[in-house]
C-alpha cells in the first residue's frame, strides 16, 4: 500500500473501498482459533469450489478471526445474510457453495441447534443474542491479515482524528471520564494511568501492551490479536499520543504462534501505509512498535517482571516505587495496558464516553470479555456487559452445564482468582462485586466448574501451577506455596488431618501479606476461596477419605465405581458382560449390591453421571446393562452358604432396600438375622412406594428371594412397638431400616377434605390394589419422583386429565406449595394457586420462587395428591433412652451408623443425613426434607445396609468384611479405541405411551444379549489404567 | 525402544561446531546492546536447543558475563540446554484441560512413550513437555504435537494418535 501522508488520505482510502463493488457473498471463516480443528483446509476447499465454478469475482472466502462460539470449531459465516454454521469440514465445501450460496437454501445439518430446534441466523442463536459485542464487533469480521479490511470496516479512523485534533489532555480526560479500567485484572483506571505517564518528565517515553496472557483458561488477548491486531495497533498509537510516547512494545506469549504471525503482519502494514513509523499521517507524531516474544514465565505479566523480561532478563518483579510510570523500561517513563484495555480505547473516542458508559455498573463500565470453558456447552469467547450475572453467562449464553450435571463453581481469575459458588449465579459481576465473594476478575478467564470437579483438586492445581512459576525471590511464595502444595496433595490422597485447614488458611494469609509482587499476593487465593465456599469438600477428603466429586485419583480411582454409593465394581462386571461372562457378572455385582434386579430399573445410577465415556460422547448405560443380566441369567443361584453354626443374633426392623441389604451380608458374615416388616409383604418402599410400571413385582421378588436364600430370617405382618421388646427376645443388636413411609402435610386450609391424599398413601394402596380408579381430574403438588409416580399412576387408573403444580419451572427441583389453598366442601372441588416466578439463587443456587402478585387463581379438580416430602415413623424408638430423635430423624455415627445406645444401628430414610454427604451428592433426603424419593435413595439405603452389616459385625467381634470383590475379569479386554470411538450408546426402547397408559406394565424394555455386550464393549476400562 | 544410551549418543545429532555457531552468532550481529531474550531465542530456533558452547561465544560477544546468561536460560520454561526429540508434543494442563481429565490424558501419553515430562524418547523422535494453558480450551483435553493440535482427547485416543503419528514419521 502506498504511504497515506495526511489525515485525511486515510478518509479517502477508506471512501474507496467502501464505493469497491462488494460480492454478493462472504463466507466468513474462522482461520485462528479454529484452525486447530482443520479450518485453513475449510478455506482451502471453498476457494477450490468457488474457482471450479468461476465465482470468484461474486463469492468471497475471507479467512478471519475467532467467532467466539469455539464449541462449534469449525465455524464460518455467510454474509450478507448473517448465515452462521458450525462443525464445517473440507467435505462440506461444495454443498455450501451449491445449496447456501448459490441456491439460498440453510443447511441444517450444519445449523446450530436447542431444543430440537435448528437456527440459522447468527444474531438469533442465543450464544450471541445475549452478548454485547462491542470490542469483539469486527472480530470474525475483518481479514486480520488485510490492513484495506481493517481501514473499510473504520480502522485508525478514530486514531487519525485524535492525532490532527493535537490534544492529548483531551484524550486522557474522555479516556477517564469513560470510566475505563485496566483490563489485565487489577481494574486500575486506564485514564488516571495514562495522566502519571503523561506528567512524568523525560524526553522517551515507552507505551507496552501486555499480551503475555499467562493465566490458564484466559484466551481473549489472544484472539483479539489473532483476529482484530489492528484495533490493538490503533489502541496503542492513541494511547502513545496521549501520554507522548514515541516507542511501543507488544510482549506476547510464545505458545501464540497466530498472534504473534498476525501481529507482525498488521506492524509490517501499519509501517507502511504510515500509520506506524515516524511523522505519522504527517501529523509529527512518531511512534514505532516492535513485537518480543515472552519465554514461558507467568511471573512477567506483573509490570516490573514484564520489564526486566523486555530488557533481557531474568523476568523477576522489583518493589514499587519507582512505578513504571516515571521509571520503567531502560529507566524512562513506560506505561503499560493490557491487550483489552487498548481495544477499548479507539472505542471510546469514537463513540464518545457516554455511549460508553452507558452499559456497565456505578464503578466498572463498558463490557468485559469473558473466556467460557470447563463444563458449559458453548465455549468460547462472550463479551457483555459490566454488571451481567454468572447465570447469564453460564447459561443463556453459554448454554448450561453438560450431561445434566449441576453447576458447583465458576472459577475467576486464574490463579490469582477464586472459585464462585452456585449461589452466587445471580450476582451482578464486575471488579468490586467479584472481589467481594473472594475471586477477581482477573483477565476474563471463566471455567465452569460442575458436580464432577474436585474443590480440593482445583486448589491444588492452582497451587502447583503458582508453586512452580513463583520466581523465587520472596520467601513466603517461593517455600510458602511449596508447603501448600504439600499440604493439598496429602489432603488429595485421604492423608490429611483437620489442622491442615487452618494450617493452610494461616499460610495463605502471610504469603498473601508478605510477597513483593501480585503472584505471591494473589496465590493463596484459590484455596483460601474453596476453604471459605466448599469447606465440607475438604473435610470429606479428610474426615472420611471420601471425595466427594469422584475426582481424586487416590480416593476415587474408578469414577463410575467410586460414584456408586454402594461401590459396585462396575468396570469388572462391564467387562464380563462384554466377554460374555453373565452369570459372574451377576455374581460380582452381588458381592456388593443384593438388589440388582430393582437396581437395574430403578437406581438413579449415579455411576453414569460420573462415567468417563460420557465426556466422549454417552456414559456406558450400566444400569440397564445391570438389569440385562437379571433378566439373562434365569436361575437365581444360591448365595455363598455359612458353613458352620451361626454367632451373633441381630434383628432388622424393616425390610426395605437397607434392612434386607444388612441382613444379606450379616447372614453371609455367619450372623443370624431375623427382618421384622410390619406390612404384609417385603420390600418396604420397593414394594409400596415405586409403581410396578417402574418395578414389576417379580423383579423385587427375585431378589429378595435370593436374599433369604443367604439365610436370612424374614417375619411380615409384625410391627414393633419398642426396642427392648426385640432385646427381650435375646437379640444381640438392632438394626433400625423403618424408612420414611408419612407422607408430608401441606399445612393448608382442607387438607382434611374427601379426594386429597399424601402421596406415599396414594402410592402404597395402589401398590397394594386397594385403590383401584380414580376419576376426574387429579392435581398433583410437588415436582419429586413421588408427584411423578403418583400423575403416572393417576392417569392409569383412569383419571381425565393429572395436571401437576410446581413453585419453580420444570426445570427446576421441587419443594414444598405452601401458597397453596384447597377448596371444597366434603369433598374436594379446587386448589387455590398464584403464580410464581424464579427470584435469585438460593445457598445451592437454585432460584427461589416469588409468588407473582395478583395471580391467584382456582384448579377444578376432583382429587389433590399432595408429594411434599417424607418422614420416619418412629414412635418404637422415641422412649428409649439409647437412641437419640433429632427433627424425627434418628441421630447415629456417620461412618458406623451406630446410635449412643450400642447395640442399635439405624440406616436409610430413618436417619439424620450428614450434611457434609447431603450437599455434595446432591442426594438431600435428609438435610432438605424434600420429597426425593424412591429411585434417589435405594442405593443409598443399600449402601447405608451394608455399611451398617460391616459396624454390627465389628460389634459382634468379626472382621466387618464384605466378599472380595475385585480382579476377576480378564485385563486387557478393553476395546480398541477405534472400535470405542465408533460405538454409540445402544438406545433402550420403551413401550408407547399409548399402550402404557391403560396397564401397570413394565414401560422400559430389557437390551438383547446383542446390544448389551456391544454396550459393554463401549467401556473405556478407566480401571486398568 | 531398547536402545542403551550408548547407541542413543551415537545416533543423537552431533553438536553444532565452533565455526556453525560463530556464522550464525556474525548473522544476527551480535553486540553489547542486543536482547538477550530475542538472541536465545534465534539461536534455539536454529539449533533446537542452546549448545553451551554458544552460550559461551554469546557471552564474548555481548561482553556479558555467563553466569548471568545462564540465569535467563535457567529462568525461563522454554529454553533448552540439552539437544531434544524432533518433535515436540505439547500436553495442556491448563485449567479447562485439568478440569476435563488432562491429568490422565498426560498419564497414557508417559505410559505410551515410556518418558517423562521435560524427556524425549530413546529413538529422538519425541520430546515430551507439558504448558501451563495452550489458550484451546474449547479442545480440552488438548495437546499439540510441533504446530498440530488435538482435541477432547481420551487416554485411549492419545495412544492412536501417538502411534499413527510414528508411523507417519519414522
Amino acid at each position: 500500500m502506498n504511504r497515506l501522508q495526511t489525515v485525511s488520505d486515510l478518509a479517502a482510502l477508506r471512501r474507496d473501498l467502501a464505493s469497491a463493488p462488494k460480492p454478493d457473498a462472504t463466507l466468513r471463516v474462522c482461520s485462528t482459533g479454529c484452525r486447530a480443528l482443520g479450518a485453513l483446509g475449510v478455506c482451502d476447499a471453498l476457494e477450490a469450489e468457488v474457482a471450479k465454478r468461476h465465482l470468484a469475482d461474486r463469492v468471497r472466502v475471507a479467512r478471519v478471526g475467532c467467532h467466539g462460539l469455539c464449541a462449534g470449531a469449525v465455524a464460518l459465516v455467510i454474509d450478507p445474510k448473517g448465515i452462521f454454521y458450525q462443525g464445517v469440514t473440507a467435505d462440506d465445501a461444495a454443498e455450501i457453495i451449491e445449496k447456501t450460496v448459490l441456491g439460498g437454501k440453510v443447511i441444517r445439518r450444519l445449523c446450530w441447534s436447542g431444543n430440537g430446534r435448528a437456527v440459522s441466523r447468527q444474531r438469533s442463536i442465543p450464544f450471541y443474542k445475549h452478548q454485547t459485542r462491542r470490542v469483539l464487533a469486527n472480530c470474525g469480521v475483518v481479514d486480520p491479515t488485510s490492513l484495506e479490511d481493517a481501514i473499510a470496516h473504520g480502522a485508525y479512523a478514530t486514531a487519525a482524528k485524535a492525532l490532527a485534533s493535537n490534544d492529548p489532555e483531551a484524550v486522557i480526560d474522555e479516556v477517564t471520564r469513560s470510566g475505563l479500567r485496566g483490563r489485565g485484572g487489577a481494574g486500575f483506571p486506564t485514564g488516571r494511568k495514562w495522566l502519571l505517564a503523561r506528567q512524568a518528565p523525560g524526553e522517551v517515553k515507552y507505551l507496552i501492551c501486555n499480551a503475555d496472557e499467562g493465566d490458564p483458561g484466559a484466551f481473549m488477548d489472544r484472539a483479539l490479536l489473532e483476529g482484530d491486531p489492528h484495533l490493538v495497533l490503533e489502541g496503542m498509537l492513541i494511547g502513545a499520543f496521549a501520554i507522548g510516547a514515541s516507542r511501543g512494545v507488544i510482549y506476547v506469549r510464545a505458545e501464540y504462534p497466530i498472534a504473534i504471525e498476525h501481529t507482525e503482519i498488521a506492524l509490517a502494514q501499519a509501517q507502511e501505509a504510515g500509520l506506524l513509523g515516524e511523522n505519522i499521517l504527517g501529523t509529527g507524531l512518531d511512534f514505532r512498535i516492535e513485537i518480543r516474544k515472552g519465554a514461558g514465565a507467568f511471573v512477567c505479566g506483573e509490570e516490573t517482571a514484564l520489564i526486566a523480561s523486555v530488557e533481557g532478563g531474568r523476568g523477576m518483579p522489583r518493589p514499587r516505587p519507582p512505578f513504571p510510570a516515571t521509571s520503567g523500561y531502560r529507566g524512562k517513563p513506560t506505561n503499560i495496558n493490557n491487550v483489552e484495555t487498548l481495544a477499548n480505547v479507539p472505542l471510546i473516542l469514537r463513540e464518545g464516553r457516554r455511549w460508553y458508559a452507558r452499559v456497565g455498573t456505578d464503578g466498572s463500565k463498558g463490557t468485559k470479555i469473558f473466556a467460557l470453558a470447563g463444563k458449559v456447552n458453548n465455549t468460547g469467547l462472550v463479551e457483555v456487559p459490566m454488571g451481567a450475572t454468572l447465570r447469564e453467562i453460564v447459561y443463556d449464553i453459554g448454554g448450561g452445564i453438560p450431561r445434566g450435571r449441576k453447576f458447583k463453581a465458576a472459577q475467576m481469575g486464574g490463579p490469582s482468582g477464586g472459585c464462585v459458588p452456585a449461589r452466587y449465579l445471580d450476582l451482578a459481576i464486575d471488579y468490586d462485586s467479584v472481589k467481594d465473594v473472594g475471586a477477581i476478575m482477573g483477565s476474563g478467564g471463566l471455567i465452569v466448574m460442575d458436580e464432577a470437579t474436585c474443590m480440593v483438586d482445583i486448589a491444588r492445581f492452582f497451587t502447583d501451577f503458582c508453586q512452580k512459576e513463583s520466581c523465587g525471590k520472596c520467601a513466603p511464595c517461593r517455600v510458602g506455596t511449596r508447603r501448600m502444595l504439600e499440604i493439598l496433595e496429602r489432603i488429595c490422597r485421604g492423608e490429611g488431618e483437620m489442622e491442615d485447614i487452618d494450617r493452610l488458611a494461616e499460610l495463605g494469609r502471610v504469603i498473601k501479606e508478605a510477597s513483593l509482587c501480585g503472584l505471591g499476593q494473589t496465590a493463596p487465593n484459590p484455596v483460601l476461596s474453596t476453604i471459605r465456599h466448599f469447606r465440607p469438600e475438604y473435610e470429606a477428603h479428610i474426615k472420611e477419605k471420601r471425595c466427594p466429586s469422584h475426582a481424586c485419583e487416590a480416593l476415587a480411582p474408578v469414577s463410575c465405581a467410586s460414584a456408586c454409593p454402594a461401590h459396585v465394581n462396575v468396570p469388572e462386571y462391564v467387562a464380563m458382560i462384554a466377554e460374555g461372562r453373565f452369570a459372574d457378572a451377576l455374581d460380582l455385582i452381588r458381592r456388593r449390591n443384593p438388589f440388582p434386579s430393582v437396581c437395574g430399573r430403578a437406581c438413579h445410577h449415579p455411576c453414569e453421571l460420573f462415567c468417563r465415556r460420557g465426556d466422549v460422547d454417552e456414559p456406558i448405560s450400566i444400569r440397564h446393562l445391570k438389569r440385562f443380566v437379571t433378566e439373562h441369567v434365569r436361575d437365581l443361584g444360591m448365595p455363598p452358604q455359612w458353613q458352620g453354626p451361626r454367632r451373633g443374633r441381630v434383628a432388622v426392623i424393616g425390610s426395605g432396600p437397607a434392612g434386607l441389604t444388612a441382613a444379606y451380608f450379616l447372614a453371609l458374615a455367619g450372623r443370624e438375622v431375623t427382618v421384622f416388616e410390619a406390612l404384609h409383604v417385603l420390600g418396604g418402599m420397593l414394594a409400596v412406594g415405586i409403581p410396578k410400571y417402574r418395578l414389576p413385582l417379580e423383579a423385587l421378588q427375585r431378589d429378595i428371594e435370593y436374599i433369604r436364600r443367604a439365610g436370612v430370617n424374614t417375619v411380615t405382618g409384625r410391627r414393633i412397638g419398642s426396642l427392648d421388646e426385640l432385646r427381650g427376645e435375646g437379640f444381640d443388636a438392632i438394626f433400625i431400616a423403618t424408612g420414611a413411609h408419612v407422607g408430608g402435610k401441606l399445612g393448608i386450609p382442607g387438607e382434611d377434605l374427601d379426594g386429597v391424599e399424601d402421596a406415599l398413601s396414594f402410592l402404597r394402596q395402589v401398590s397394594l390394589d386397594q385403590l383401584k380408579e380414580v376419576q376426574g381430574r387429579v392435581v398433583v403438588i410437588g415436582g419429586g419422583n413421588a408427584a411423578i409416580d403418583s400423575a403416572r399412576a393417576a392417569l392409569r387408573l383412569g383419571a381425565d386429565a393429572v395436571p401437576i403444580l410446581y413453585r419453580r419451572t420444570a426445570d427446576e427441583m421441587p419443594a414444598t406449595a405452601d401458597e397453596i389453598n384447597i377448596h371444597g366442601d366434603g369433598r374436594v372441588r379446587a386448589v387455590a394457586c398464584a403464580r410464581m416466578r424464579l427470584g435469585d439463587a438460593d445457598e445451592g443456587g437454585r432460584r427461589r420462587p416469588i409468588p407473582v402478585p395478583d395471580s391467584e387463581h382456582l384448579v377444578e379438580c376432583e382429587w389433590v395428591i399432595a408429594a411434599v416430602g417424607q418422614y420416619p415413623e418412629l414412635d418404637f424408638a422415641m422412649d428409649d433412652d439409647r437412641v437419640a430423635v433429632t427433627n424425627g430423624r434418628l441421630t447415629v455415627d456417620p461412618v458406623t451408623l451406630r446410635t449412643d445406645g450400642g447395640d442399635v444401628f439405624a440406616g436409610g430414610d430413618a436417619v439424620t443425613g450428614d450434611p457434609v454427604m447431603a450437599s455434595s451428592e446432591g442426594i438431600d433426603v435428609f438435610a432438605g426434607g424434600d420429597a426425593v424419593t424412591g429411585p434417589a435413595t435405594i442405593v443409598d439405603a443399600i449402601a447405608a445396609g451394608q455399611r451398617a452389616a460391616q459396624a454390627i459385625d465389628v460389634f459382634l467381634g468379626g472382621a466387618g468384611e464384605l466378599p472380595p470383590d475385585h480382579g476377576f475379569a480378564s485385563p486387557g479386554k478393553a476395546a480398541e479405541p477405534e472400535d470405542q470411538a465408533a460405538a454409540h450408546r445402544m438406545p433402550i426402547r420403551a413401550r408407547s405411551p399409548k399402550k402404557r397408559r391403560s396397564d401397570f406394565d413394565e414401560v422400559i424394555k430389557g437390551y438383547s444379549r446383542q446390544a448389551a455386550c456391544a454396550e459393554a464393549r463401549r467401556c473405556l476400562r478407566c480401571d486398568l489404567e | 525402544m531398547t536402545d542403551t544410551s550408548a547407541t542413543r549418543e551415537a545416533r543423537a545429532p552431533a553438536p553444532p561446531s565452533d565455526a556453525e555457531i560463530a556464522s550464525l552468532l556474525d548473522s544476527l550481529a551480535v553486540s553489547p546492546a542486543s536482547n538477550l531474550i530475542g538472541l536465545l531465542q534465534n539461536i534455539q530456533d536454529r539449533f533446537g536447543y542452546l549448545p553451551p558452547p554458544a552460550l559461551a561465544d554469546l557471552s564474548r560477544r555481548m561482553r556479558t558475563p555467563l553466569s548471568r546468561i545462564w540465569g535467563v536460560v535457567s529462568f525461563y520454561a522454554q529454553f533448552y540446554t540439552e539437544p531434544r526429540g524432533r518433535h515436540t508434543i505439547r500436553c495442556c494442563r491448563g485449567t479447562a484441560c485439568h478440569v476435563k481429565g488432562a491429568g490422565r490424558v498426560i498419564d497414557a501419553v508417559q505410559r505410551e512413550l515410556g518418558i517423562e515430562e521435560g524427556e524425549m524418547t530413546d529413538d529422538l523422535l519425541f520430546q515430551l513437555e507439558t504448558v501451563a494453558c495452550l489458550g484451546t480450551c474449547f479442545l480440552a483435553p488438548a495437546m499439540m504435537i510441533d504446530n498440530q493440535y488435538f482435541g477432547k482427547l481420551t487416554p485411549q485416543g492419545v495412544q492412536s494418535i501417538l502411534r499413527s503419528f510414528r508411523a507417519e514419521h519414522t
